[in-house]
């Protein structure tokens, strides 16, 4: 991953004023224009860290705010809380911040931008788990960890923690922050997931489990912890409350991060308008830039045409019926003169080889998938590349020991019902591309040894 | 003794057994070897082969049982039932027969702990099944040594057959050990496989 942070900008930049449900977004970055916090600084914005006074004490306030995590699976966090707080012996916090995904960069802005608001929330996580120690796991980069481990001296020099705090670096790799392979490295093997799923808490070693959140839901819970439920829900919807950070891919090539509040319409998030610009032609647009389709969820997301994204919010309620899922909110909005297929086979092409090669129908089927993707992106494909494609799709699913396959399929029939035209027009030896650059950020290498996974 | 009689009966049913015995003990190393490496018969998926591995392993209990048993009751040697399984503890062949009777041990083993695999633990299991490579070598030399018509004729076709077969087994284990791809280029290999010619070159 590269050592370069987005640094955000306010969610009314791209796209309307979606602050405007209360709640005082931003929550979790500091407003536009100020720079990151210090402990001196997040102290003063945010007051004292509150801690809720014993173990299992916090899970009630946090099940009335309906946190949910936002590392993608968007699970309820009580119930994770409370499993920890059931668990003998106490299992040791863990926040994660490995942030595999290559078009993800929340997680990175916000341990930049306010990594104390993150601390706190992993000394609550302790607490409510009776933890003997907490770890913080890294995505690679320098900055970020000197960062991180100067910010861990400065609470330590206050004495404001209760617990320890390691830093843990995870390879660069898609499925290091994988719940089972974050257990795995933090065991001192190889970040790889696991065979079988393990049930409830993951494991570290055979009388030792942890209680892991994504780091942008540890800083809610430090939130939720000072101001209440009620004051949490003021953002968000009744199903879905609170806000969440998101990793906008606008069409003119820029990337942000922004705050928004769960179920805004990815209209204004996107600032998408009906119209082309210029002429009275049906479509959607991005001020001037045409947009044809919108993928949301990431990697292991769905890609929606433009024009019925134009009309959902960003919320899981609207989106599950899809298909598709708000995942750890990264939203890329593919403009026109770009294809789709070509971009999707590069994706294909990258989550086949970040397989970590230990389940047959991962190491065996993705790899099939991305050539015939690869072969569909070229010049007149032959058509039963698409009859391939479903059939594999259908022999990968629900078989690998993690969720790799069943995300990457998912991934990739999704372009195959968004970008039916294109496809037409690949059998009839056209393409709508005109631009050949790559819109979708990859990472450049594959691994090539065992080791790159450690 | 040229023909069965009554009294030699359970004399030729326990060394028929025992050959029985060892040639499906030969076949289970072998089908062991297979599920090891992910090998595959022709037109069985993967899985079966492991099915066949545990199937024809219960079947070769079975015989041996018989073997033991029939070598027992037998009234021609008097093998008392402690000799069976506590090594060179027999009045006859005491060496012969402490290599089967170490055998018979090291299989019971063998099928106790996968029985109880899950309750063991995977790990465990795998290090105690490696045994099954010092078990088979001993039941060949316990037939060589303990019968005199394995020195020739059909039975010790029977035997070279068996070795033959091992060796060959397991020379294939080690070169398909030995070509392993890594876990880490598995899906490139297969993609790089998969992608025709112009799709490479454009790095797709």
């Amino acid at each position: 991953m590269p050592d370069t942070l987005t640094i955000p900008s306010s969610p009314a930049q791209p796209g309307g004023s979606p602050a405007a449900g209360g709640g005082g977004l931003p929550r979790l970055l500091p407003p536009a224009g100020a720079a990151p916090a210090d402990l001196r600084a997040h102290l003063a914005r945010h007051g004292a860290l509150r801690y809720a006074g014993g173990r299992g004490r916090l899970t009630g306030e946090v099940a009335a705010a309906g946190l949910t995590g936002r590392g993608g699976a968007a699970f309820p966090v009580a119930r994770k809380l409370a499993a920890a707080a059931g668990a003998r012996p106490a299992p040791v916090a863990v926040g994660n911040g490995a942030e595999g995904e290559p078009a993800s960069s929340k997680d990175a802005s916000l341990l930049w931008l306010s990594p104390h608001l993150v601390l706190d929330g992993l000394q609550l996580a302790a607490e409510a788990a009776g933890a003997p120690s907490a770890v913080l796991y890294l995505r690679p980069g320098q900055r970020l960890h000197a960062r991180l481990a100067q910010a861990i001296a400065e609470r330590a020099a206050a004495g404001i923690d209760a617990v320890g705090v390691a830093l843990v670096r995870a390879p660069d790799r898609f499925l290091a922050g994988e719940e089972s392979a974050l257990a795995s490295r933090l065991a001192g093997r190889p970040a790889l997931p696991a065979y079988r799923p393990a049930r409830g808490l993951p494991r570290l070693a055979p009388a030792r489990s942890a209680l892991v959140q994504n780091v942008e839901t540890l800083a809610h819970l430090a939130l939720i912890a000072r101001h209440g439920a009620g004051w949490f829900r003021q953002a968000g919807t009744a199903a879905e409350p609170g806000s969440m950070l998101v990793t906008l891919h606008l069409p003119d090539g820029h990337t942000t991060v922004a705050e928004v509040p769960l179920g805004i319409a990815l209209a204004d998030l996107l600032g998408l308008a009906a119209g082309q610009p210029g002429s009275g032609e049906p479509g959607v647009s991005c001020g001037p830039v045409p947009v044809q389709a919108v993928l949301v969820g990431g990697y292991h997301g769905t890609w929606l045409p433009a024009a019925q994204a134009a009309r959902l919010p960003l919320a899981n309620a609207m989106l599950r019926p899809l298909g598709a899922a708000v995942g750890a909110g990264v939203v890329a909005a593919l403009p026109a003169g770009r294809c789709g297929l070509a971009e999707t086979a590069r994706v294909a092409r990258y989550l086949a080889l970040e397989s970590a090669g230990q389940c047959g129908p991962c190491f065996n089927g993705l790899p099939r998938i991305a050539a015939a993707l690869g072969h569909l992106a070229g010049s007149r494909p032959d058509r039963r590349a698409v009859t391939d494609l479903e059939r594999w799709a259908g022999l990968v699913t629900g078989r690998g020991a993690c969720h790799h396959p069943d995300g990457s399929v998912r991934f990739v029939r999704s372009a195959l019902r968004a970008f039916a035209a294109e496809i037409g027009l690949h059998e009839a030896g056209r393409c709508s591309g005109t631009d050949p650059r790559p819109f979708l950020p990859l990472p450049a290498d594959p691994p090539s040894s065992d080791a790159d996974w450690s | 003794m040229t023909g069965i009689t009554h009294g030699t009966a359970l004399w030729y049913a326990s060394r028929a057994t025992g050959v029985v015995t060892l040639v499906l003990l030969t076949a289970v190393v072998i089908l062991g070897i297979l599920v090891n490496r992910r090998g595959r018969l022709p037109g069985l998926p993967g899985f079966a082969v492991t099915g066949l591995h545990r199937n024809v392993s219960l079947l070769a209990v079975a015989f041996l049982a018989v073997h033991v048993a029939t070598a027992i009751a037998d009234p021609y040697v008097t093998i008392g039932l402690a000799a069976t399984v506590l090594p060179f503890a027999a009045a006859y062949k005491p060496f012969w027969l402490g290599l089967g009777a170490i055998s018979l041990d090291l299989i019971a083993a063998l099928v106790v702990t996968s029985l109880a695999r899950g309750l063991i633990g995977r790990r465990t299991w795998r290090g105690i099944h490696w045994l099954a490579y010092a078990c088979w070598p001993l039941a060949v030399v316990h037939s060589l040594g303990s019968s005199a018509d394995a020195r020739g004729g059909a039975v010790l076709g029977v035997l070279v057959a068996c070795v033959l077969a091992t060796a060959a087994a397991l020379a294939w284990r080690l070169s398909a050990a030995a070509r392993q791809i890594p876990r880490a280029r598995r899906a490139a290999v297969t993609l790089h496989r998969m992608s025709p010619s112009p799709a490479r070159k454009a790095g797709l």
